[in-house]
């Protein structure tokens, strides 16, 4: 024990403990600590308390950004002022459009009520503000300033404007943590809109690229094709639009397609998105059997898994 | 070096969390992935300058916290820090032995480690990330350690006067 003072080490029942030994008992530590938290959700109420903690140097980290934005828009009043007139023709649009809406609804519902379906189109909106990205680049995340006291809870779709974004992993009393499409770990099953086609598509990691690895040489698909929430798994209410094709390559002797697709929603950008949930979208017990949504999707596309 | 003297629990407290703040600091892709790990960085210090007050028990738990920052398995930044905080330990009297700057050679290998020990994790819990630039966080932090050194150095001996 070269150069370490007798007072350097501290003791246990009255040995002395070697920064060696202490080394192996930390590894071994948290090997299992890492393999419970990787394998069942049993330390997830650690996590929650720890990220309880960690909230007021996650908000202080968030301070910066949030002056530069309010200040660019208490100096920019030109800017404000041509926010406010696009917002407008925009709400225009939108309602002209939501006239139709309501006579197609109430006729979806009619058809729907005649063919016996369970399925509603009610849905449940709440609006949340991102506190956060993650501050790893390889990890899709986001933080959201809506918690369980305002009723999120796991595994509930995020969507903005433009398609679904991700849903939430981790809640904690004052907010809560979501997952996006793109992170690597993501699955999320998809129909193609034009040809009703089934299949899983995967985040890549990188900020706007999803892949579809399982689908067959012969599947019809195309560049341009609109990929939407399948609806399938639970998790995910469908219909909704994800992503569109922007490359279908084949490469000879491959038994699959090489299919990429860029996610519709603006993952990057955007400070609001809308927490959307059907009553009858999950059960607490379902939901307890299905903690990674990737193993999900995985096993369903291998199908070794009952349909859900 | 201000090996000798105690400094406050308080102190290491504050340091560690200015360089959290930096390390979770929203910024443009592009500049996340070279950001400089300040983070273990500090942690690293404390380990280097003050063994009895922080030792490898604390650089454990101080990278658990980041595991729930970040999300990743409890205890991966912690099992990483630790064991790069081990090779501080045994390397110590040959860093205190060169100045800060020099100092930074022999901690390269400690970073890579770190850094491997995270990718290492990551792959086997599946969120594997095989980038080259993702080693670019390592040669950042080993050029910024010196300035970062003397910085929390020059700030500990205001204290321990």
């Amino acid at each position: 024990m070269r150069g370490l003072a007798e007072d350097d080490k501290s003791s246990l029942l009255g040995r002395r403990i070697t920064p060696g030994l202490r080394i192996v008992a930390i590894v071994v530590i948290s090997i299992i600590l890492m393999m419970v938290d990787h394998a069942s959700t049993s330390l997830k109420p650690i996590r929650s308390t720890l990220a309880v903690a960690t909230q007021p140097i996650q908000m202080i980290a968030e301070l910066p950004g949030e002056m530069v934005h309010y200040l660019g828009r208490y100096f920019d009043r030109g800017q404000l002022i041509a926010d406010n007139e696009a917002l407008e023709q925009k709400v225009l649009l939108l309602q002209a459009r939501l006239q139709r809406l309501a006579s197609l609804q109430a006729e979806n519902e009619r058809i729907r009520a005649l063919l016996a379906s369970a399925s509603s189109l009610d849905q449940n909106v709440l609006i949340a503000r991102i506190l956060s990205v993650s501050p790893d680049p390889y990890r899709h995340y986001i933080k959201l300033n809506k918690g369980s006291t305002d009723g999120v809870f796991v595994g509930q779709a995020l969507v903005d404007a433009n398609g679904i974004m991700g849903q939430v992993t981790d809640v904690t009393p004052m907010g809560s943590r979501a997952i996006l499409i793109t992170d690597a770990n993501h699955g999320i099953p998809v129909e193609i809109n034009r040809t009703g086609l089934q299949t899983i598509a995967q985040g890549s990691g990188k900020s706007s690229e999803l892949r579809l690895p399982f689908l067959a040489n012969n599947s019809d698909i195309q560049v341009g094709d609109l990929l939407v929430t399948s609806g399938l798994g639970g998790r995910y209410p469908a219909g909704y639009p994800v992503a569109e094709v922007t490359s279908v390559v084949h490469q000879p002797g491959d038994e699959f397609l090489e299919v990429v697709a860029t996610p519709t929603a603006h993952l990057n950008r955007g400070r609001e998105v809308l927490l959307v949930w059907t009553d009858n979208t999950l059960d607490p017990v379902a939901e307890a059997q299905e903690g990674n949504s990737t193993d999900q999707a995985k096993d369903d596309a291998n199908g070794d898994s009952p349909a859900p | 070096m201000i090996t000798e003297r105690r400094v406050s629990g308080l102190l290491i407290l504050s340091t560690l969390g200015g360089a959290l703040f930096l390390a979770i600091l929203p910024l443009p892709d592009a500049l996340s992935a070279v950001r400089p790990a300040l983070y273990p960085a500090t942690v690293l210090f404390w380990v280097l300058v003050q063994p009895g007050r922080f030792g490898l028990l604390a650089a454990w738990t101080s990278g658990v916290l980041i595991d729930v920052i970040y999300g990743t398995p409890l205890g991966e930044h912690g099992l990483a820090l630790a064991v790069a905080g081990y090779l501080v330990i045994r390397m110590r009297e040959l860093l205190w032995s060169f100045p800060v700057w020099q100092q930074s050679v022999l901690l390269l290998p400690v970073f890579i480690l770190y850094e491997f020990a995270l990718f290492w994790i990551d792959g086997v819990t599946g969120a594997e990330v095989n980038q080259w630039w993702r080693w670019l966080p390592v040669a950042t932090t080993v050029l910024v350690w010196p300035l970062w050194a003397s910085l929390l150095e020059r700030i500990a001996e205001l204290e321990v006067g």
